[in-house]
């Protein structure tokens, strides 16, 4: 029997009598009752279509907080932007939103509250930006409102307002269309030409039609072409000849020599050319762009792990909450239950559990006494905690880390651009062989002269060197996006088809977040699974991961009948069930002092005359763990485990996977220093991770792959996103990366070898430049045409489709 | 066939009238969202259109 999933999030519902959501006429089970107010505040608001349109369930709702310290003046001026006419304006970046139903749902809720005047939802950016009168309507209501629909709201700083992604993505359209709608007039009218040159044409009207095609390809060349120039401009400065200054060097000696012609009346013009290179060039970076965009940045990383709000002791020690830049050192501050630790301190409370699994790695949240060190951005789990503020800003732990990130990627060796020194040589090369034809014709027939070095310009085509290796990189970017793998740097490809070790993380890479209990033990008067159900209904109000665990293992739901349940900050909890008291936890706790096994990894269930029942925890593997290994590991690449986890738990997982290279209680910075080890020995190494206790360890890895779903962070410094959950994207990335390097190969090889035949033949006159016209057009289309190939070549490796693919992809397929 | 010296200036202010809409349309935020409004006329609702007020602000 199918279990119950809950009408709002999608998770099971694990009651017998679950809660039930009124939407419609109709009741539906929600899992929890912050569920049931989302659902019933969208259907108040009549946008219940939400459930039909949505395409991925939002994460389960959680308990809507209170933001009334956002509407403190503080914080407001550093994130809230008045305009003129009294209207602020802010940036809120939403956890939960997946899918366009959910900007469909934000729009439609938020534009109905007073107050309110405009609304742009960006679903890639996870980013919605509210326009709202003060005077009606408070940030805090608008934050609560978004909270009330399953989302968790972080309003960013003034800065992300002036949106530098919109910005770039809205200016790189219009360049194409420009370029397009150009290339297209260009080509009718260069059509006219190449009739009119087979059929006879007057004079005067070739020389119209070349006006024509001169003025459509001006704003190309000027408008649409100009960040070629700009480029190969930086690059020459740099003297670095890059990928641009080919493109440069192309287009505006084909629009130059063109452009002569049409004031002499030569024989050729080449404004199609022009045009049409310029808008192929770029359509591969408009999508290069939409990928790499598509990512989230450090800032909204940062703005989850960061708090923005804290609540701080007074003198009387009354709590108020205050934005987090206000705190000072040797301030007191109490964070709850659930709550991010704002800043670096110790703790003043008598203990605590901590989850700093987005820190350190270590997986299982950490007990900490009185004067023991908390640091930001870890979540207190079993709270409140009181703690004193030691550091504050850019000295906490995470921002350390952060910046190390940047000096890692600092530190990232340039990946050799063979490519781009190549064809910089070629038109090097190029302009060479164009003088010596120039000065060889001078001496033998100056009236040769100008044609021949021309043809030579033209048949010699850069275009599809040019186009060789961005043709099938952007090609192959497309193919990868719509499997769900986002490719972030360009030289991705090329380090995952060159990598030959893989180092993966542990947590939440390897495994899931979530726990399984691997061996249940009763020792006391009650079968296992009656031991189970008893513990199912002590932890049924709990969202801990060990508890979401006992549950699955109890299986079947029932109505919960515990009542006085209790939670002891690190203990467990404890409750009665049918009249008999019960405590669950760790083994000290549960039976009272009795016990001194102190295991992390054991629960024990135990009523008032002693031990009933041992729970064994372990995290679950994810379900393409085993196979991904194995596939890598079965063409001859090394394998290792480093993570930040107890060697217990490193070896049990490593031993499942087979895996025999693993380290265990690793700090980010001793994984760097191991992939310096491993690369100095040769090794060409891939991080595979999540956590942003790896995000340093990616940035200084030759290939970095970060597992989607994991901390943002890891995503920022990754070359790689394997989007929605799954790892065995990895193997389909490499099989595409494969065919990719073979396309571009042969690319590279056909603009040799035409290049090679066709530049003597111009050289020595033979080939009039309408012939050279062609021959360009064909080579580059060649090139493309093989380009688009890439689909087929990898069309044969099975590959179940990704549930986050729809939305991914940048082109209907 | 001089008409085509009437026709092709014609269609060159043609092709600048496009231009113009497209940058128009993109400076106008019609192409920052290319996926929600495929869904609205999936929507039984027919009444209010929130929207409206909001659209008539520059």
């Amino acid at each position: 029997m199918p279990a119950l999933t809950c009408f709002h999030c999608g998770e099971p519902v694990v009651d017998d009598a679950p809660l039930v959501a009124r939407v419609g006429a109709l009741d539906h089970p929600v899992c929890c009752i912050g569920c049931r107010a989302a659902a019933e505040w969208i259907a108040s608001l009549g946008l219940q279509d939400y459930y039909r349109l949505r395409d991925a369930p939002p994460p389960r709702a959680v308990a809507v907080g209170d933001y009334s310290a956002w509407d403190r003046e503080q914080l407001q001026r550093m994130y809230v932007h008045y305009r003129d006419g009294g209207e602020a304006e802010v940036c809120v970046l939403l956890e939960g939103m997946r899918c366009p139903a959910c900007s469909w749902l934000i729009e439609r809720a938020l534009s109905a509250m007073p107050g309110v005047r405009e609304i742009g939802v960006s679903v890639p950016g996870k980013r919605v930006r509210i326009v709202w009168q003060p005077q009606i309507g408070t940030l805090s209501t608008l934050l609560g409102a978004l909270a009330h629909l399953g989302y968790v709201p972080h309003p960013l700083d003034r800065e992300s307002l002036n949106d530098v992604v919109e910005r770039e993505q809205r200016a790189s359209l219009k360049r194409l269309m420009v370029a397009g709608l150009g290339m297209m007039q260009a080509m009718m009218f260069a059509i006219v030409l190449y009739a009119g040159a087979l059929e006879g044409i007057e004079t005067s009207t070739r020389d119209f039609f070349r006006w024509i095609g001169l003025l459509v390809t001006i704003p190309v060349v000027f408008y649409a072409a100009r960040p070629f120039f700009a480029g190969a401009w930086r690059e020459l400065r740099a003297r670095r000849p890059g990928m641009d200054t080919p493109v440069a060097f192309a287009v505006a000696l084909v629009f130059i020599a063109s452009i002569v012609e049409t004031l002499r009346g030569g024989a050729q013009v080449y404004f199609d050319s022009a045009s049409m290179f310029v808008f192929l060039l770029l359509g591969g970076r408009y999508l290069e762009m939409r990928a790499r965009h598509r990512a989230a940045d450090v800032v909204d990383a940062l703005a989850r792990l960061q708090p923005a709000v804290a609540e701080r002791l007074d003198a009387n020690g009354v709590p108020e909450s205050v934005g987090v830049h206000e705190l000072r050192t040797g301030d007191c501050v109490i964070v709850a239950d659930g709550a991010t630790v704002p800043a670096d301190g110790e703790l003043v409370s008598a203990e605590c559990r901590v989850d700093e699994s987005l820190l350190s790695g270590e997986s299982r949240p950490l007990l900490r006494h009185r004067g023991e060190r908390l640091i930001a951005g870890s979540i207190v789990v079993e709270g409140p905690a009181q703690m004193r503020v030691a550091r504050v800003g850019a000295e906490t732990t995470l921002s350390a880390i952060v910046r190390m990130i940047g000096r890692a990627q600092q530190q990232r060796p340039r990946w050799a651009r063979y490519g781009d020194r190549a064809a910089g040589y070629f038109v090097c090369a190029l302009l060479l062989v164009t003088m010596i034809t120039a000065a060889a014709w001078l001496v033998i027939d100056p009236s040769r002269a100008f044609a021949a070095s021309l043809a030579v310009l033209v048949v010699a085509c850069p275009c599809a060197f040019a186009l060789a290796v961005p043709a099938a990189l952007a090609r192959s970017l497309t193919v990868l996006a719509q499997r769900g793998i986002l490719v972030l740097t360009p030289n991705a490809i090329e380090s995952l088809i060159r990598a030959n070790y893989f180092v993966f993380d542990k947590t939440g890479t390897l495994t899931e977040r979530t726990l399984e209990v691997v061996s249940s033990e009763s020792v006391g008067r009650f079968p296992v699974d009656q031991c189970l159900r008893i513990a199912a209904q002590l932890e049924s109000g709990s969202t801990h991961p060990i508890a979401d665990a006992l549950r699955a293992a109890a299986g079947c739901a029932e109505a919960p009948r515990a009542r006085n349940l209790r939670a002891i900050a690190g203990g467990g909890v404890e409750g009665d069930i049918d009249g008999e008291h019960y405590r669950l936890g760790r083994a000290q706790f549960a039976s009272t002092g009795q016990a001194d096994d102190d295991d992390d990894d054991r629960v024990v269930l135990a009523d008032s005359q002693g031990i009933l029942a041992r729970f064994e925890m372990r995290e679950a593997l994810r379900d393409d763990a085993a196979a991904t290994v194995a596939r890598l590991r079965g063409a001859g690449n090394g394998i290792e485990i480093l993570s930040g986890d107890s060697h217990a738990r490193v070896e049990a997982i490593a031993g499942k996977l087979g895996v025999d290279e693993f380290r265990s209680r690793v700090h980010p910075e001793q994984k760097l220093a191991r992939l310096a080890q491993l690369r100095a020995a040769g090794m060409n190494v891939a991080v595979i991770g999540d956590g942003v206790n790896d995000a340093p360890a990616l940035a200084g890895a030759d290939l970095a792959v970060a597992v989607g779903g994991g901390a943002e962070l890891a995503k920022s410094s990754a070359d790689i996103v394997l989007a929605g959950d799954r790892l065995g994207g990895l193997i389909e990335a490499r099989v595409i990366a494969i065919a990719t390097l073979r396309i571009m190969r042969q690319n590279l090889l056909w603009s040799l070898v035409y290049n090679a035949a066709a530049v003597p033949l111009a050289a020595i006159g033979w080939v009039p430049p309408w012939l050279a016209a062609i021959g360009m057009s064909l080579s580059s289309l060649a090139v493309i045409a093989n380009s688009l190939r890439i689909r087929a070549a990898t069309s044969r490796a099975p590959a179940a489709a990704p549930a986050a693919a729809p939305s991914l992809t940048p082109v209907p397929a | 066939m001089n008409i085509v010296f009437v026709l092709i200036p014609l269609s060159l202010v043609l092709v600048a009238l496009a231009v113009w809409a497209f940058f128009w349309s993109v400076n106008n935020s019609q192409y920052d969202d290319l996926d929600t409004p495929a869904l609205i006329p999936l929507s039984d609702e027919t009444s209010s259109r929130p929207a409206e007020a909001e659209s008539k602000t520059p």
